[in-house]
């Protein structure tokens, strides 16, 4: 159950109000001209068809967790208050990437470069979410595939950054994913390049 | 059984399957981390005695347990060798769990990985792994097949291949929808229409979700099921209770749905996650006694893509099927073919659904090219880049079945004529995998000049296609169209054809419309005139280019006169956005001429930068200067934008486009301000802004600096990912009131502590301010910065500062 599973150029189902939320847009309060709903709407599709997703994951089983430890089968060691709690009734965990290329932030820089900054912005909540909804469709996925033998995902899943769970623990998914060879690279500071790239872990009951 | 036998079955009564198995064997101590399919082998007698249950439950079909004994997921364990023998012996141990008394179905799922291009597992790889898997359920004695629990449509198609490569066994094939879609984005029409085209003896859907759910899909999958439908849902959601799954329905909550499955159209019923021997038993009590109802049928012509149906038919309206992917006469399709680059295809593709193409037309015959594996990938492209359906535009039949095997849908093979050689070759390929086709009326003579020659062998085609199974809705027959350059009377005789199909034989047709302009001038003319005379004949489908105004213009015009547009919805629509626009430019320039300084204002709240630019140009015709144009409109105006931020009356988007009208404005009355020394604009302050070392996210860094211009700073940018010296040497250089950073992440805003540091150490005189995710007031406030949690209120805060900056605080 070891092995890295690649999926590329998936379109994962989004939710396009998550979007508007992302730029501030408040369904009692906000007025949206239809020009500017319309420029919004073919920016997003713009994002859509710029955007190449490619997700990946690995199931890896849980040898203990002492709290705020975790320590999985190759003896990675996660660590994180939250974490644990969230793990605390798992066997296994899901450990997962996604990325949307380097084509998506080459366009948020060519619209800020154009002096179109309303448009970058727009792009880049749109490309923000789905990525992660990319992570939607594999827990998705995997949960379709674990379901049958009796086993479920929890319903959260948490990324590196979140809450009391370091940044510097993208190293680890780094390396456990072999991020590099989905085109993803880390900078000195744990930071993902492309911006558009994320790792998340769940647990599997 | 036969497939005969089967359909009989099905349509008699209401046919109960059997539940879920891993959970029950989960509950008989299958442990964790195991093999399912080899601990069950191992433990036979304990399967067989789970598997009996449901026969004395009353299921009338038990699965075998193989969901998860095909070569590739077994290798997961490292036992794929073990496929064939694993298989055989589930199905004996099945059949003797039967005992006669049920009929036994052999299981085949997903083998866990995506097919490409989505994933690495290639399309044939696949249907040759469940053919190993194939064989030893057969050699073990299976009754019919079922494919279950697939959350991708392209798998169920490899899994069905297979089956119907092996054998001719029964199939029932059932798919997981979230809500109304798999995951992979199916619906579940075009799910039923893919796979019942291609063979399915059955269809439906399974697990994901409770019996009510399932009700909406079998009622959208009814009045175009050929075939009986399935529901195999799970006992709700599942949780987790002391470390127990529990899933929230009982047998008899999960039992009061199957009355309304039955009405709503299923003819086979059981259960699937979290469903046992007990929920079995109480479906069949409250409807075993039912008749699966028979919806009435009309003849659809439907093609679909793995995402969208698309129906044919001379009451809707026109479709208009996309030319544009035939590298005939088009140099960059052409070279792009050459090269390999299917970005042009997924450009053209796109294009062409955004101009209203409903179906393309896809074709890769250039000249010494590859065309089978040009074609594939052309194929691969378009499916990826939108949910059109397609044509596959090829006489070379090895190119075609490459296509039609991997096109997750159901495509429409162009062409097929009434020559020997080609109906013996493409009429079967076409039938395999279940495509519409379109019918050329043209022998082993050639071309035939009149209708009446052509309508002999359509007759001719169509008695073929019938033999081997074809009905009149599968097919789209060519009125053949001939330039009338050559020959005068050719477009009357396509009209013929066309009015013949359409009033006597009832078939839809469709035209290759451009060849009948061929060596003429102004051809759009006659191009559009003769689609509106071939619409008026009954005209169903035609291959034109969508992206030519002119002749979609004519589309939307023709459907409305023959009312195939009801109420003419549609061309109003079309036509609206047009007058739309029209209406804005005409607006513009109308206010352009006007004296402009209101309409400045609005401009700027609106966020027009175009009207913004003009209004601009004719406040300064008008005599206004542009200290006063600034100071009375302006900047009341994106003051007016900011409030609206404020009061989340405009979203982010609105603000920046506010500042981006300000901008086009101020660009215009820059030149003047230079030239005029009374008029100079007195800054509101300098603000060195950056994103701190190590950190390249600089988009929000970005729009403060831009909100900041346009509000009446002088700004430095220095970027993003900047040392501490730069940053305090460009506000010693420039005298800064204030120094502005962003950070994104926990690894990189610790940098704003030591800037802090040295701007002391160097005495400068401003403040600092500080945004971004990770930061908030507190960490702000522990080293002596300004934290704001969004950019307008940082321009407040940048105002208030400078304030007290010049007031000596």
């Amino acid at each position: 159950m070891n092995d890295i599973k690649v999926l590329k150029s998936i379109k994962p189902v989004y939710n396009k109000s998550l979007v508007l939320s992302r730029l501030g847009y408040d369904k009692y309060h906000t007025a949206l001209s239809d020009e500017v709903m319309h420029e919004v709407e073919r920016l997003i599709k713009d994002t859509e068809n710029t955007l190449n997703i490619t997700a990946a994951y690995r199931i890896i089983d849980i040898t203990h967790i002492n709290p705020p430890q975790i320590i999985l089968e190759d003896g990675t060691t996660l660590s994180g208050q939250r974490l644990s709690d969230l793990l605390k009734d798992s066997r296994q965990v899901l450990i997962m990437a996604a990325t949307g290329g380097p084509k998506i932030m080459e366009l948020i820089a060519k619209k800020q470069e154009e002096g179109k900054m309303s448009q970058a912005v727009v792009i880049d909540a749109a490309a923000s979410e789905i990525t992660d909804s990319a992570l939607d469709f594999v827990m998705a996925m995997v949960e379709q595939h674990l379901r049958p033998r009796g086993k479920f995902l929890t319903k959260m899943r948490f990324s590196p950054g979140y809450g009391d769970f370091d940044i510097l623990q993208q190293k680890e998914f780094y390396r456990l994913l072999k991020a590099q060879d989905l085109g993803i690279m880390l900078n000195e500071a744990c930071l993902l390049i492309p911006e558009k790239s994320v790792f998340a872990i769940a647990g599997i009951c | 059984m036969t497939k005969k036998e089967f359909k009989k079955l099905l349509q008699n009564r209401l046919i109960l399957l059997d539940g879920g198995m891993g959970t029950l064997l989960q509950k008989a101590g299958m442990p964790n981390g195991v093999c399912p399919e080899k601990w069950a082998v191992l433990n036979s007698d304990l399967l067989r005695d789970t598997q009996r249950k449901y026969v004395e439950a009353g299921s009338d079909i038990i699965y075998t347990f193989t969901f998860g004994a095909n070569p590739i997921k077994l290798s997961e364990y490292g036992i794929s060798e073990e496929t064939y023998t694993l298989n055989k012996t589930l199905a004996e141990i099945a059949r003797e769990a039967a005992g006669g008394e049920a009929l036994v179905a052999g299981d085949i799922s997903s083998c866990g990985s995506l097919l490409h291009p989505f994933g690495s597992v290639m399309f044939d790889e696949a249907v040759e792994g469940f053919k190993k898997q194939i064989k030893g359920l057969l050699d073990g004695g299976v009754d019919l097949f079922t494919v279950e629990t697939m959350m991708d449509l392209q798998e169920a198609r490899a899994a069905l291949i297979a089956i119907k490569e092996s054998c001719d066994l029964p199939v029932m094939v059932t798919l997981t929808f979230e809500g109304q879609r798999t995951l992979m984005g199916s619906d579940p029409l075009s799910a039923l229409v893919t796979l019942q085209s291609l063979g399915a003896d059955a269809v439906g859907c399974n697990c994901s979700s409770g019996p009510a759910e399932m009700v909406d899909i079998i009622r959208t999958m009814k009045p175009y099921a050929k075939v009986p439908l399935i529901a195999k849902p799970n006992a709700g959601k599942p949780r987790l209770e002391n470390g127990v799954t529990i899933f929230d329905m009982d047998s008899e909550s999960f039992a009061s749905y199957a009355e309304e499955l039955v009405e709503a159209g299923v003819n086979a019923l059981g259960g699937c996650c979290g469903t046992t021997p007990e929920y079995i038993k109480r479906v069949g009590e409250k409807a075993k006694s039912m008749k699966p109802i028979k919806a009435e049928r009309k003849p659809y012509s439907l093609a679909c893509s793995n995402r969208k149906t698309v129906e044919i038919h001379g009451t809707l309206p026109f479709t208009v099927i996309g030319e544009r992917l035939n590298p005939t006469g088009k140099k960059l399709l052409k070279e792009a073919l050459l090269k390999g680059d299917m970005d042009v295809v997924s450009d053209i593709a796109r294009a062409q659904t955004d101009a209203g193409a409903i179906l393309l037309d896809v074709n890769a015959g250039v000249p010494g090219i590859d065309e089978k594996e040009t074609l594939k990938a052309m194929v691969n492209a378009v499916c990826n880049a939108v949910s059109a359906p397609i044509l596959i535009d090829t006489s070379n039949p090895g190119a075609l079945e490459a296509a039609l095997r991997i096109y997750p849908g159901r495509a429409v093979v162009n062409s097929i004529s009434g020559e020997s050689e080609k109906l013996e070759t493409l009429l079967p390929l076409a039938k395999k995998y279940g495509a519409m086709f379109v019918l050329l009326p043209v022998d082993d003579n050639g071309v035939p000049e009149t209708a009446e020659e052509r309508i002999e062998i359509i007759k001719r085609v169509y008695s073929k296609a019938k033999e081997v199974g074809f009905s009149k809705e599968d097919i789209l027959v060519d009125g053949l169209v001939m330039t009338i350059a050559s020959n005068p009377s050719g477009a009357l005789e396509t009209l013929k054809v066309i009015s013949w199909c359409k009033k006597t034989y009832k078939i839809n047709t469709t035209i290759g419309l451009s060849n009948v302009s061929f060596g003429l001038p102004s051809r759009e003319s006659i191009n559009t005139a003769f689609l509106a005379m071939a619409v008026a004949n009954g005209l169903t489908t035609a291959i034109l280019n969508p992206n030519n105004q002119q002749m979609m213009q004519s589309v939307k015009a023709s459907d409305a006169l023959v009312s195939r547009d009801k109420n003419g919805i549609s061309y109003i629509e079309y036509f609206s956005g047009d007058n739309q626009e029209q209406g804005k430019i005409s607006g513009k320039s109308e206010k352009a001429q006007e004296s402009g300084l209101k309409s400045l204002y609005d401009a700027i709240i609106n966020g027009d930068r175009t009207t913004a630019e003009d209004m601009a140009r004719q406040a300064l015709i008008s005599g206004k200067s542009p200290k006063e144009i600034i100071d009375n409109e302006m900047i009341p105006a994106i003051q007016m934008v900011g409030d609206r931020y404020e009061q989340k009356q405009y979203f982010l988007p609105q603000l920046i486009r506010g500042a981006e009208a300000m901008e086009k404005a101020m660009a215009v009355l820059a030149p003047e301000l230079e030239r005029s020394s009374e008029e100079k604009i007195e800054s509101k302050g300098t603000i060195v802004i950056a994103t701190v070392k190590g950190d390249v996210h600089d988009i929000g860094k970005n729009i403060l600096a831009m909100l900041l211009k346009n509000y009446g700073f002088n700004v430095i940018d220095l970027g993003k990912d900047v040392e501490s010296g730069r940053i305090i040497d460009a506000a010693k250089a420039n005298n800064a009131n204030i120094i502005a950073l962003s950070a994104l992440m926990t690894t990189t805003m610790n940098q704003m502590p030591k800037v802090m540091s040295n701007m002391k150490s160097e005495k400068l005189n401003c403040y600092m301010m500080i945004g971004g995710a990770v930061v908030d007031r507190s960490f702000a406030e522990s080293f002596g910065a300004y934290y704001s949690n969004d950019a307008y209120k940082a321009v407040k805060l940048a105002g208030e500062l400078i304030k007290r900056n010049k007031n000596g605080g």
